[in-house]
């Protein structure tokens, strides 16, 4: 087992100088370089600059001296508390781990009435035997959420459309509610629902037992009509009227709403965002694409590139901010996670930007047959014929066999973003995370080939118009403050 | 670039030799891993250089060539620092997370 020195072991060389402390560098756009240490604090510096600092050859007068010892990326002679102060800082990133599995996703029917090409998973058909959770999976399921040590438990009840199966559900809460009177956990449920099913008795219960709704919503009725097909065509009037409803009987902020980003939304990103705002929604999460089920299979995956995505994203964001300059706050959800990380000492645990992945250790998926899988995305893989990330069954396996298993082990192992090619030295790596579902989906192995990884390319952009604007539009930073500090 | 110079001679085929006096082998595997998405680079090992050629996946104008192979040589300079940077702090590397995990009951004796 290793042992660390006491903290004078490493201060025999301050005396007429400094001591670099550990830091990344990646360069961020023409000459400047963005630098980060191991608690994620960032600092942007030329090149000539990181070249005299690296080299010890950046005098104490420096305007930037002060920047880097006050940021730990130096130790000097009179900076004695650095090193506490920088590894507290890093048990703070990192607190969330020893929380382990807080988000629990039962998937309790795949039938859908909704024939969505994009859709990873649905199933049509009125077939309950073989698409529906039956109780008995529902019991060894729940018994399993409560084996987690986290004092905080999410069961979030996905489909296909859950409400096909909304008997299952009300078991699951009412069970869910009479263990934790013993167990005592933070315990909170979220129905994905796409709301053309929810009706008065559905609310009334999600009132009784505090239940959220999250929907979907494209965009403008044409647009979302267009992405999401039901008989009647009319998945937007019923989305909103249920947004409504959901309003009316369990309050404003209890439904939120999320976008998935088609082909024909790519020339519409204000007409969606304008969408959302007059829905009364104070933000939009703009996500692209995912690579797994129907999505692939109706080949609407590939219909755009990732330079395409970012294009849209970086209009979307660009006009935000001018609605949030213009004095209406309004937030873009992925760009407030990615900035929670870079501007505060916390990491909001958002399962794509965790490292390690957040597979099983983050989330967990009960699916309708039994079977558990490491991630929503991994059971969407497992509806195109591909196992790799089922980790066992409720009916067959115990909670050690599901959590120490190879199959969750190694791809959280090897995708470890802190020692994968090229994460290990990326200055972005404390925002970013592990992803082995997408890139065992898109280039066959967990770790992937970073430089030519989509998911690199367009977490590195993102990171990077974020670093800058921070830097360079003193608005944008203050509207960014106030998204991450409401 | 000092420690690098270009094969004239082989220019077309877009070589660039580097001083094993200057930088090691591990800094230019790590800068030809950076530019998979540009091409892939041959690495000869000679004594007292290093020879790298570039195999663009897309053909390359020569103006636009000159600049990715620079952008190479300036990638090499940044592993060169990163280098130093890794081998000057990974005892305070190991020291802080040491101290950051001091508390959980993790720590070996």
């Amino acid at each position: 087992m290793s042992r660390f020195q006491p903290l004078s072991a490493y201060e025999g060389s301050l005396a007429d100088g400094y001591r670099l402390l550990p830091f990344r560098f990646t360069r961020l756009d023409g000459d400047d370089y963005v630098l980060t240490n191991q608690a994620g604090e960032f600092i942007v510096l030329d090149r000539i600059t990181i070249e005299k600092f690296v080299r010890h050859d950046l005098p104490a007068q420096s305007p930037v001296y002060g920047d880097l010892k006050s940021k730990h990326f130096l130790l000097d002679a009179d900076s004695g508390v650095a090193i506490d102060l920088l590894a507290l800082k890093v048990r703070t990133k990192l607190r969330r781990l020893a929380n382990f599995t807080g988000l629990h996703l039962f998937v309790v029917s795949l039938r859908c009435e909704h024939s969505c090409p994009y859709c990873q998973v649905s199933r049509q058909s009125d077939d309950k035997i073989a698409y529906d959770m039956s109780i008995e999976t529902a019991e060894k399921a729940l018994a399993l959420v409560f084996r987690s040590p986290s004092p905080a438990l999410k069961i979030e009840f996905q489909g296909g459309e859950p409400l096909l199966n909304f008997p299952l559900i009300r078991h699951i809460v009412e069970r869910a509610e009479d263990i934790n009177r013993d167990a005592q956990r933070n315990l909170q449920f979220v129905i994905a629902t796409n709301l053309a099913l929810i009706n008065d008795e559905i609310l009334e219960f999600c009132k009784t037992h505090d239940v959220l709704i999250s929907t979907s919503l494209d965009g403008p009725s044409d647009l979302h009509n267009k992405n999401r097909p039901r008989p009647g065509r009319d998945s937007y009037e019923r989305a909103i009227a249920g947004i409504q409803k959901v309003r009316t009987v369990l309050g404003r902020d209890r439904v939120s709403a999320l976008m998935t980003t088609t082909e024909a939304s790519l020339p519409r990103v204000r007409d969606i965002i304008d969408e959302y705002v007059a829905q009364g929604f104070e933000g939009i999460f703009l996500r692209p694409m995912s690579p797994y089920g129907f999505a692939v299979k109706t080949k609407s995956y590939n219909t755009y590139d990732t330079e395409r995505w970012l294009k849209f994203y970086f209009d979307g964001l660009d006009y935000i901010l001018e609605l949030n300059k213009a004095g209406h706050f309004f937030v873009e959800h992925y760009a407030s996670i990615i900035l929670t990380k870079i501007l505060t000492p916390f990491s909001p645990g958002y399962v794509d930007l965790t490292s390690p992945a957040a597979i099983g250790i983050g989330v967990i998926v009960y699916n309708y047959d039994g079977e558990v899988y490491a991630s929503d995305e991994s059971r969407m893989l497992a509806e195109m014929g591909d196992h790799t990330f089922r980790l066992g069954n409720v009916h067959k396996h115990s909670y050690q066999d599901i959590f120490l298993s190879d199959t969750l082990l190694t791809p959280i192992e090897e995708s470890f973003a802190a020692s994968v090619p090229m994460c290990n030295e990326c200055a972005f790596e404390p925002f970013c995370g592990a992803d082995p579902v997408f890139h065992h989906t898109t280039q066959g192995d967990f770790v992937g080939r970073k430089p030519t990884s989509a998911f690199c390319n367009r977490n590195m952009a993102i990171f990077r118009k974020l670093i800058s604007l921070v830097g360079q539009d003193d608005d944008a930073r203050r509207i960014f403050l106030r998204w991450i500090n409401p | 670039m000092a420690g690098s110079r270009d094969a004239e001679a082989n220019r077309s085929a877009n070589v660039v030799a580097f001083s094993t006096e200057v930088f090691s082998l591990d800094v230019i595997k790590r800068a030809a891993y950076r530019i998979a998405d540009i091409a892939v680079v041959d690495i000869d090992a000679k004594p007292g250089e290093i020879v790298c050629t570039l195999n663009f996946h897309h053909p390359q104008t020569d103006e636009d060539a000159q600049r990715l192979i620079n952008d190479f040589k300036l990638e090499v300079l940044d592993q060169d620092l990163r280098a130093a940077i890794a081998k000057e702090t990974e005892p305070m590397r190991n020291a802080i997370l040491g101290y950051a995990f001091s508390k959980t009951g993790l720590q070996g004796k």
